[in-house]
């Protein structure tokens, strides 16, 4: 909020310069934004905590910090009236509070005789100051009372007053009103009206209405000074997305106390300023009277807290400063502070409250640093955690680099990727981000398009959380690793497919997971599809398993949504669940020597068809080869045999652990594998 | 054959070695245990004995003479095999090119910050992005419809669930299931409902700090901070306190450190006041204990959070807050 460097000083015995002022606020109470000049005066925007939102959007109230945290004097202003005795107030207007659980106050004056003209030069140059439009005397003084004393008021035309009567009402359902904007709205029982014997002529704290409303003929008028419950404003405000200098005063809540005492300065101003008489009598609807509120405070407690020995008396003194009443009571021992503050304090509920009134005027930097003692705990960190940069340094020392990914996407990647489990945001903020990712790979693929534009090869990886609904829940799933490739430079088709079996290799190696297998016989039902197969290529994709559990998958981007994306070369990917992989990783191991014993090779070529699973081969291989047969390794295939057929290269590493075999011994076992291949139909070459 | 002759014959066998085997068999064929210079050794045995003494130190002398002479037909060779002369190599040719990975920044500066913290005892908890509104809210004294939610626009997903617009539901979170005395830090990613810009953004990270105790101050707090500011940027920073409002802290403060660009002399950095704005602070409030099922005030405690991007961009010197949330290769390499 504004405020005027020479407002505030008006209530200062000592006047402060403005950058004074800027220092000892943002040191004691409140962060000043900026300080400009404006004509003689400076204007100080400064940002107002929610917390004290309800005493300090006023320039007595921030005054009243300045003088407290200054040691300085602070003056108020006049707010003596001569009321007329020949014209009572009541009997020009009549208030009646129905809705009283949404009104705690309602307080009116009536000031007739009023000259309607321009407000003060001063008054004009302040309110602008402020940001503030002038507009009329009347008006302008609302608006300047406002200013100093945070009550919003509002000035009616009691002659355009239905009935002469106003009544503090819940809306009718689908009742109209139209602001003094010329802007409609249609009201529920939800809001809160002003309203005359017929129609509502005001949103009750936020916005008057057409109808009573001051013109250059209005003799008399009547200022409301109310008290709303600031939740019903809040959300009224929040509903008609129609904020204002009142609405949002009246949302942090006021101290019902101060509605007589702001009407009393502004009929003060209507006399010297628009020749007004303010009729007798303070119209006020005020059934249940706020009492000060008495706080207990432990001395000790307190000072723990600071970590600084404040004196009692020194804690009392400041409190005083800002006009919250104290003494001190002993029990036994120990020493209370009984505090009251002022009604204004809405703030001020206990003991940690007065703390932070304590601290704050003498200043953090008197607090000295303390090193903290007690138990040693021993920190950890947890596993999930651990294990997280634990994958994300393989991955990135096998060549692939992290991405981090907003967690939305948009309607066209849902279109896109066939997705249908997305969880929607309420209340995005732009079309990009209107769902959360139920998977990685959506962002990673406009990563992939992006870095195509400057790079050969693109691979990345990313570690996060995707979304999705579940039985018509919002869920957070499981952490998941993703990794994609693309490359222009490929020598053999799905190179990428097979470049990231290798990544998912190493990673899961050396997490110590050796049972992975890649399991290509998916059942592939419509209606309980997974939704990576429906992004990935029917031909090139598997499951990724260890053991009988499925811990993620792999698979070629359908050239579909490439296309859609405007990627032109092919994308390989894989996701793993990281809660899955985190479970099974084991970080034990035990060594094995390497065989002191001389390791005999065969060379073996199987002519298979072109169809056949080179994992079906090895299989047979390993199964017929016993645990002499220590490494089978392919090392050639060639697919351009005739009759649809391809060969197979593999070279068989027999080793025993206990002594060097023989010729005999190694030819009888290839001997077997021979005949186990053969009897699959296959023709073996030696 | 005399010694001389044995010694002509061996200089001009030595001329027609052009290998490392020959060179071997002529090694063999005179000084091996059959060879040349033993058989005339075996002989002298029969001779007399000052004879056999001259002989003897001749042959051995001799011995050396084909030792030397060997060594350096053997140099010789290696020397013509590799043949430097013929052959060129310009090292100074690019290496191989190897795939190269890289962390993300945030990463790297993610895993100096739990480092630190884990030396001051503060164990590095994990956390879930879909919160509900109690905890990110109402546990952490926020109710319904309170004007201080304004000062995080958050996006829900229904009435209850909400991507959390703080990292502070882990206050309420971890207490629950842990008794007091406690040092936890809770990175994560937040949200918040904000226009993207350069220093905006609706995603970035925060790191949550809680410590609970019998009887903790804010001098504990300042003695914290002041060291994890310390050891992050290896140099003394300054550290002050300024006055603040959360709904879950009081007092509720917000350190600020010297600036580490200028040293707190005033620079286009810390718009010339010599002091950055680093984090949100306080004392944890009586009803967040009470939230956590404490007795409200047996325990005191500090919590604190700050923004992990803002030291990431501060460290590298990134200028735009955006580029931590893509996967640009471009931007990624560099770290």
């Amino acid at each position: 909020m504004k405020f005027s460097a020479d407002w505030l000083n008006e209530y200062l015995k000592k006047p402060l310069k403005p950058e004074k002022m800027d220092e000892l606020l943002t040191m004691h109470a409140f962060e000043v934004e900026s300080i400009e000049k404006f004509g003689e005066d400076f204007v100080l925007d400064i940002k107002v905590l929610p917390n004290r939102a309800h005493d300090c959007m006023s320039h007595i109230g921030i005054a009243k910090e300045l003088a407290a945290i200054s040691s300085n004097t602070f003056v108020p202003s006049k707010i003596s009236v001569n009321e007329d005795k020949d014209v009572k107030a009541k009997s020009l207007i009549s208030v009646d509070v129905w809705a009283k659980d949404l009104c705690p106050r309602y307080s009116m004056r009536v000031v007739s005789n009023i000259k309607i003209g321009p407000s003060p030069k001063w008054m004009q140059e302040r309110l602008q100051a402020c940001g503030l439009r002038p507009i009329s005397n009347i008006v302008d003084i609302t608006n300047y009372v406002m200013l100093e004393t945070g009550q919003p008021l509002h000035a009616f035309d009691v002659e355009k007053v239905g009935g002469r009567k106003i009544i503090v009402r819940r809306a009718n359902e689908g009742e109209q009103i139209t602001t003094l904007e010329g802007k409609s709205y249609k009201l529920s029982s939800q809001n809160l009206v002003i309203a005359d014997e017929k129609v509502a002529i005001g949103i009750a704290g936020i916005k008057g209405g057409e109808g009573p409303e001051i013109d250059e003929k209005t003799k008399i008028v009547a200022v409301e000074s109310a008290n709303f419950e600031p939740t019903n404003i809040r959300r009224t405000s929040k509903a008609f997305n129609l904020r204002t200098d009142a609405s949002i005063r009246f949302e942090n809540g006021l101290d019902p106390e101060l509605t007589s005492k702001a009407l009393l300065r502004a009929a003060l101003l209507m006399v010297e300023f628009a020749d007004g008489r303010v009729a007798s009598g303070l119209i006020d609807v005020y059934p249940n009277k706020v009492k000060p509120r008495k706080i207990f405070a432990d001395v000790e407690w307190i000072q723990g807290l600071l970590g600084l020995s404040v004196k009692p008396q020194e804690m009392m003194n400041i409190l005083k400063r800002l006009y919250i009443s104290a003494k001190t009571i002993k029990k036994g021992k120990k020493i209370f502070i009984e505090a009251v503050p002022p009604t204004s304090r809405l703030d001020l509920q206990a003991q940690e409250d007065l703390a932070e009134e304590i601290v704050r005027v003498l200043g953090y930097d008197k607090i000295p640093v303390t090193v903290p003692s007690g138990i040693l705990i021993s920190a950890v960190k947890e596993d999930s955690l651990i294990y997280e940069d634990k994958i994300k340094d393989i991955l990135a020392g096998a060549g692939w680099s992290e991405a981090q990914n907003y967690s939305f996407i948009s309607d066209a990647d849902i279109k896109a990727f066939e997705i249908n489990n997305q969880v929607e945001i309420k209340n995005p903020f732009s079309q990009d981000q209107k769902y959360l990712r139920p998977t990685l790979i959506v962002n990673l693929l406009k990563n992939v398009k992006e870095n195509l534009k400057y790079f050969n090869s693109v691979r990345l990886f990313e570690i996060g959380r995707s979304f999705a609904m579940v039985k018509e829940e919002p869920m957070e799933l499981h952490n998941k690793i993703a990794a994609v490739i693309s490359n222009k430079d490929i020598k053999k088709p799905a190179e990428g497919l097979f470049e990231l079996k290798g990544l998912i290799h190493i990673l899961l190696e050396k997490l110590g997971i050796n049972d992975v297998w890649f399991d290509d016989e998916l059942s592939v039902d419509s209606t309980t599809m997974p939704l990576w197969l429906r992004f990935t290529h029917p031909v090139g994709r598997a499951q990724i398993k260890s053991g009988q559990d499925q811990i993620g998958w792999i698979g070629e981007i359908k050239p579909k949504i490439l296309s859609t994306m405007e990627i032109k070369e092919k994308v390989s990917v894989f996701e793993l669940d990281f809660p899955e992989v985190s479970r099974i990783a084991s970080e034990e191991r035990a060594y094995q020597p390497p065989s002191r014993y001389q390791a005999m090779t065969r060379d073996l070529a199987v002519i298979v068809g072109e169809m056949t699973k080179i994992e079906e081969v090895l299989n047979i291989i390993e199964a017929a080869g016993g645990p002499l047969l220590q490494d089978t390794d392919i090392f050639d295939i060639y697919e351009g045999l005739t009759d649809g057929k391809k060969s197979l290269a593999f070279r068989l590493t027999y080793q025993s652990d206990e002594k060097n075999l023989t010729d005999e011994e190694v030819n009888k076992i290839q001997e077997k594998i021979i005949i186990a291949l053969e009897e699959k139909g296959w023709e073996v070459r030696k | 054959m005399t010694i001389e002759e044995i010694k002509k014959k061996f200089k001009e066998d030595l001329e027609k070695v052009s290998d490392k085997k020959m060179l071997e068999d002529l090694r063999v064929r005179y000084l091996g245990r059959n060879g040349e210079l033993n058989m005339i050794l075996r002989e002298i045995r029969e001779m007399p004995e000052q004879e056999r003494a001259q002989i003897g130190r001749y042959v051995n002398e001799f011995k050396n003479e084909i030792n030397e002479l060997i060594k350096t037909a053997e140099d010789r060779l290696v020397e013509a095999i590799s043949n430097f002369s013929k052959e060129w190599l310009d090292v100074t040719a690019p290496g191989m090119s190897l795939p190269r990975g890289h962390l993300h920044p945030r990463t790297i500066v993610l895993h100096k910050v739990e480092e630190i913290f884990q030396s001051l005892g503060f164990s590095v908890i994990d956390s879930a992005e879909l919160e509900t509104d109690y905890y990110n809210f109402q546990a952490l004294n926020y109710p319904k419809d309170h004007p201080a939610r304004d000062m995080q626009d958050t996006f829900y997903v229904t009435d209850e669930f909400l991507m959390r617009s703080q990292t502070s539901p882990n206050q309420v979170r971890y207490m629950e299931k842990h008794n007091p005395p406690l040092r936890i830090i809770a990175p994560g990613k937040v949200y918040r409902r904000d226009a993207s810009d350069a220093t905006h953004e609706s995603q970035f990270f925060q790191v949550e700090g809680l410590m609970v105790d019998k009887h903790i101050s804010i001098g504990h707090f300042k003695a914290v901070i002041t060291e994890f500011f310390k050891r992050l940027y290896s140099k003394e920073v300054k550290i002050r306190l300024r006055p603040s409002y959360f709904p879950f802290t009081e007092p509720s403060f917000e350190p600020d450190i010297s600036c580490t660009f200028c040293d707190g002399q005033g620079c286009r950095i810390c718009k010339n006041t010599g002091w950055l704005e680093m984090a949100g602070a306080g004392m944890v409030h009586p009803f967040v204990f009470k939230s956590a099922g404490y007795n409200a005030y047996e325990w005191q405690g500090f919590a604190f959070g700050f923004g992990l991007d803002r030291l990431v961009m501060m460290k590298y010197k990134i200028n735009d807050i955006r580029l931590l949330n893509f996967g640009d290769l471009r931007f990624l390499k560099q770290f």
